[in-house]
C-alpha cells in the first residue's frame, strides 16, 4: 500500500516536470509519453500542414475538365497492368481505391520497369495499361502497330517524378552544381574541395535513399550513369555504395535530420518531400535550373521524369473497366499523388489527358 | 468430511499411523495437471529457443552457400555493403562493440553505485521512493530513448565538443543513451545480489570497527560478485542486443571506424534497416541479416556461457 501510494507520487512528481518542459501542460501520466515522441518526430506534424500549397498549383476547378463520373462497382472483370517501378506504387493506391469504391474485378499490377511494360503492352499484347516513367519510344510504337490487331498508344500523364538534392541551410557555400559535378560528389570525392578547389577541404557527408528504393535508381541513372558515361547501371550504383561517408535509409526523415546536421553534409529524395521540408534544407539548382513545379514539369529539372500510364482505345471501348479505371485515376490522381511521393501533373497536362480519354470514349 | 472423521479419530484412539492411507487414498488430478501445465511453459521457451536456432541456421546457411560469400572474407574485410557483393561483416561488428561499451561505461559503475547505495546506505524511506524511479526508467520504451539520444544527447556532444566533429549520427550518443537505459537493470540485480549477503557479515564488520564504506566495499561486494558479473553479463548483452537506439540515433551506413563521434550502423541496426525495405526475398542481401542474426544470437550465447562460468567461480556460500 505504501510502496503503491510512493510510487504514484513519484509518478506524478515526474509526469509534472515532464509537462512542464512541454508546452501542453498536461496532468495525465500517460499523455506526457505522447508530448515528447510527437515533438522528437518533427516530421510528422508538418505532412497535413503543407498539403495546402500543393493544392494551390491546381488552383481553380472550374478550368479543370471534368470527366464523367465513374461507379466502380458498375464494372467488372479484370485489368492488366504492367510497367515502371515508379508508376507502380501510385497504381497500386489508385488500385486500391478502385476496389474500396466498389470494383469487383481484380486489377493485375505488375512492376517490371517502364520497357518491360511496353513490351507486354505492344509485343505480347497481354496488358489493358502500360506504366510508364518516360514517353513512349518509336519502336515501341512500331510494336504496337504490328500488333494483331493493331494498338495505337494513348498517353496519359498522371504526374511527375523529380528529385531534390539538398544541403543544409547552415551550408554557404553550395548553390548551384552540375551534374559533373553531382556524379564526382556522390561517388569518388572524398572532400568538397576535391569537386572545386574553392569549397571547403571536409569531407562530404552522403545521405541517400537505401539500395531497394527506385529514387536510389533514378538519381544513379541520372546523376551518376549518364555523366560519367557508364555502360551500366551496376556500375554506378556500385560507385555509389563504394562512397565513404554514406549513410542510406529508406526512411526520408532520417536523411532531412543527417543533411540539417552538418554544412558538409548533402542529401537527395523526391521531390514532394522536400517541399514539406524547405524550411530546414536547401535543394539545389542543377545545371543552373532551379528546380519546381515548372521546371519539373517541362523537363528543364534534369533529375524530373514524367509519369504516364498508356493504353488503347479499342481496348477501353472492349473493356468497360479499363476505360473507367483510367478515368477513375484520372479523376483521383492529384488526390493521393503527394502522399505517393511525386508531383502533380500540370492542369495542363492532366487536362490533355482528360481530353483524350473524352475523345476516345465519345 | 475427511478431516472431521481425522480429528475424531486423533482424539479417540490417537492411532497417527491410520492417517497416512487416508491421505493417500485420495487421487490428486488438480496436482496432476498443475504440473503437466508448469511442464509445457518450460518447454514452450525451450522449444522456441530451438525453433530460433533452426531458422536462423537454415537462412544463414543459405547465405553462406551462395556463390558470392566467402566465409573467411565474411570474418575479415571491412566492407559491408551487400548489393554490391561485397560482404564484410567487421564495420557492423566493431560498432555493436563501440555502443555496448559506452553503454557499459555508463552503466556498470553507475549501476554498481547505485545498487551499493540503495542496499547498504538508503533508508527504508529513501529506497522505496528510488526503487520505483528506477523501475519506471527501464519501462521507458527504447525508442523513446532513441529519440532522446538524437534529439538531446546528440545536441549535447555537439555543445561540449564542437558542431562539426560530432556527426548528427554517431555511435557515441547512442552508446550513452544505451547505457542510461541499461542502468536500471544492472543496479536492481546488483542491488538483489548486495541484499542478500548475510547480515550477520555486515555485523562481523562493523563490530570489527569498520566503517560503512569499507564493509560495502571490502565485505559486500566481493560476497556478492557472483550476483553482480551475472548482471555486469546480461547487461551486456542487452545493450548487444539492443536496436532501436541504435536505429534512430547511430546512423544508417556500415562505416569500419573507430571514431566514436562517426556515424556507423550496427549489426541490429543494418537487421532493423533492411527487414523494413522491400528487398526481394532469396537474395544475398536479405539472407545476410538472418546471418548476422545468427552471429549476434552465438554472441549473446557465448556471453551467457562465460557469466554461468564466472557465477560458478566466484559463488560464496556462507552457512
Amino acid at each position: 500500500m505504501r510502496r503503491s501510494f510512493s510510487l504514484f507520487i513519484v509518478v506524478t512528481v515526474l509526469s509534472l516536470l515532464l509537462a512542464a518542459c512541454s508546452t501542453a501542460a498536461t496532468l495525465s501520466p500517460a499523455a506526457t509519453v505522447a508530448p515528447t515522441t510527437a515533438a522528437s518526430n518533427p516530421t510528422s506534424a508538418p505532412v497535413e500542414a503543407t498539403k495546402a500549397p500543393e493544392a494551390t498549383t491546381a488552383p481553380a476547378a472550374s478550368t479543370a475538365i471534368q470527366l464523367p463520373e465513374v461507379d466502380p462497382s458498375t464494372v467488372s472483370g479484370d485489368i492488366n497492368a504492367a510497367g515502371s517501378s515508379t508508376v507502380y506504387p501510385l497504381a497500386e493506391v489508385i488500385a486500391d481505391n478502385f476496389k474500396k469504391d466498389g470494383f469487383g474485378g481484380n486489377v493485375n499490377l505488375a512492376s517490371v520497369g517502364t520497357g518491360g511494360g511496353f513490351e507486354r503492352f505492344c509485343k505480347t499484347g497481354e496488358t489493358d495499361v502500360a506504366n510508364a516513367s518516360r514517353a513512349i519510344k518509336g519502336s515501341e510504337k512500331d510494336n504496337c502497330a504490328a500488333l494483331n490487331p493493331a494498338r495505337t498508344p494513348l498517353e496519359f500523364r498522371v504526374g511527375t517524378d523529380a528529385i531534390a538534392v539538398v544541403v543544409s541551410k547552415s551550408n554557404t557555400f553550395l548553390t548551384n552544381v552540375t551534374l559533373e559535378q553531382l556524379a564526382a560528389i556522390f561517388t569518388t570525392a572524398e572532400k568538397w574541395s576535391d569537386v572545386d578547389p574553392s569549397w571547403p577541404a571536409e569531407p562530404i557527408l552522403r545521405f541517400t535513399p537505401g539500395t531497394d528504393s527506385g529514387t536510389f535508381d533514378f538519381f544513379n541513372e541520372f546523376a551518376i550513369q549518364k555523366p560519367l558515361k557508364l555502360e551500366k547501371l551496376d556500375d554506378a550504383k556500385k560507385l555509389a555504395l563504394e562512397a565513404k561517408n554514406l549513410q542510406t535509409s529508406e526512411d526520408d526523415n532520417v536523411l532531412v535530420q543527417g543533411v540539417e546536421g552538418s554544412p558538409y553534409a548533402i542529401g537527395y529524395f523526391g521531390f514532394a518531400y522536400y517541399n514539406e521540408q524547405s524550411d530546414k534544407l536547401t535543394a539545389l539548382s542543377i545545371g543552373d535550373v532551379t528546380p519546381d513545379f515548372d521546371t519539373a514539369e517541362s523537363g528543364t529539372y534534369p533529375l524530373s521524369r514524367p509519369l504516364f500510364i498508356y493504353s488503347d482505345a479499342s481496348i477501353m471501348k472492349a473493356k468497360p473497366q479499363v476505360a473507367a479505371y483510367i478515368n477513375y485515376f484520372l479523376t483521383n490522381v492529384d488526390d493521393v499523388i503527394t502522399d505517393v511521393g511525386y508531383f502533380p501533373a500540370s492542369e495542363d497536362a492532366l487536362n490533355t489527358a482528360k481530353q483524350t480519354w473524352l475523345d476516345t470514349m465519345k | 468430511m475427511a478431516s472431521m472423521e481425522i480429528s475424531q479419530r486423533m482424539k479417540t484412539d490417537k492411532l497417527t499411523p491410520v492417517i497416512l492411507p487416508l491421505l493417500k487414498k485420495k487421487p490428486r488430478v488438480g496436482e496432476k495437471i498443475i504440473q503437466i501445465f508448469l511442464f509445457l511453459s518450460g518447454a514452450i521457451s525451450i522449444l522456441t529457443t530451438l525453433g530460433i536456432v533452426f531458422e536462423l541456421g537454415k537462412e544463414s546457411l543459405l547465405f553462406f552457400s551462395s556463390p558470392e560469400v566467402n566465409i573467411f572474407s565474411f570474418f575479415t574485410t571491412t566492407t559491408w555493403q551487400p548489393s554490391i557483393g561485397k560482404f564484410g561483416v567487421l564495420p557492423l561488428v566493431n560498432s555493436t562493440l563501440m555502443t555496448t561499451t559506452f553503454a557499459m561505461l555508463i552503466a556498470l559503475p553507475l549501476g554498481l553505485a547505485a545498487a551499493i547505495y540503495l542496499s547498504e546506505y538508503a533508508s527504508a524511506r529513501a529506497r522505496s521512493i528510488l526503487k520505483p524511479i528506477l523501475e519506471i526508467l527501464a519501462g521507458v520504451p527504447t525508442v523513446v530513448y532513441g529519440y532522446f539520444a538524437l534529439n538531446f544527447m546528440t545536441p549535447l556532444l555537439r555543445g561540449i565538443l564542437g558542431e562539426n566533429n560530432v556527426q548528427i549520427y554517431n555511435t557515441l550518443s547512442a552508446g550513452l543513451v544505451m547505457g542510461i537505459m541499461i542502468l536500471p537493470l544492472v543496479s536492481s540485480m546488483s542491488e538483489d545480489a548486495l541484499s542478500a549477503v548475510p547480515r550477520s557479515l555486515r555485523e562481523a564488520a562493523y563490530g570489527l570497527g569498520a566503517t560503512r564504506f569499507e564493509t560495502a566495499i571490502k565485505i559486500i561486494v566481493p560476497a556478492a560478485l557472483s550476483g553482480i558479473i551475472a548482471a555486469f553479463i546480461i547487461g551486456i548483452s542487452r545493450a548487444i542486443g539492443e536496436t532501436m537506439i541504435v536505429a534512430v540515433a547511430a546512423g544508417s551506413g556500415p562505416a569500419f571506424t573507430f571514431n566514436p563521434l562517426k556515424g556507423a550502423e550496427t549489426m541490429t541496426g543494418y537487421i532493423a534497416r533492411i527487414s523494413g525495405g522491400d528487398l526481394a526475398y532469396d537474395t544475398p542481401d536479405y539472407n545476410s541479416i538472418f546471418a548476422i542474426g545468427l552471429l549476434l544470437f552465438s554472441i549473446t550465447l557465448i556471453l551467457n556461457i562465460i557469466s554461468r562460468r564466472l557465477v560458478a567461480k566466484y559463488r560464496e556460500v556462507y552457512e
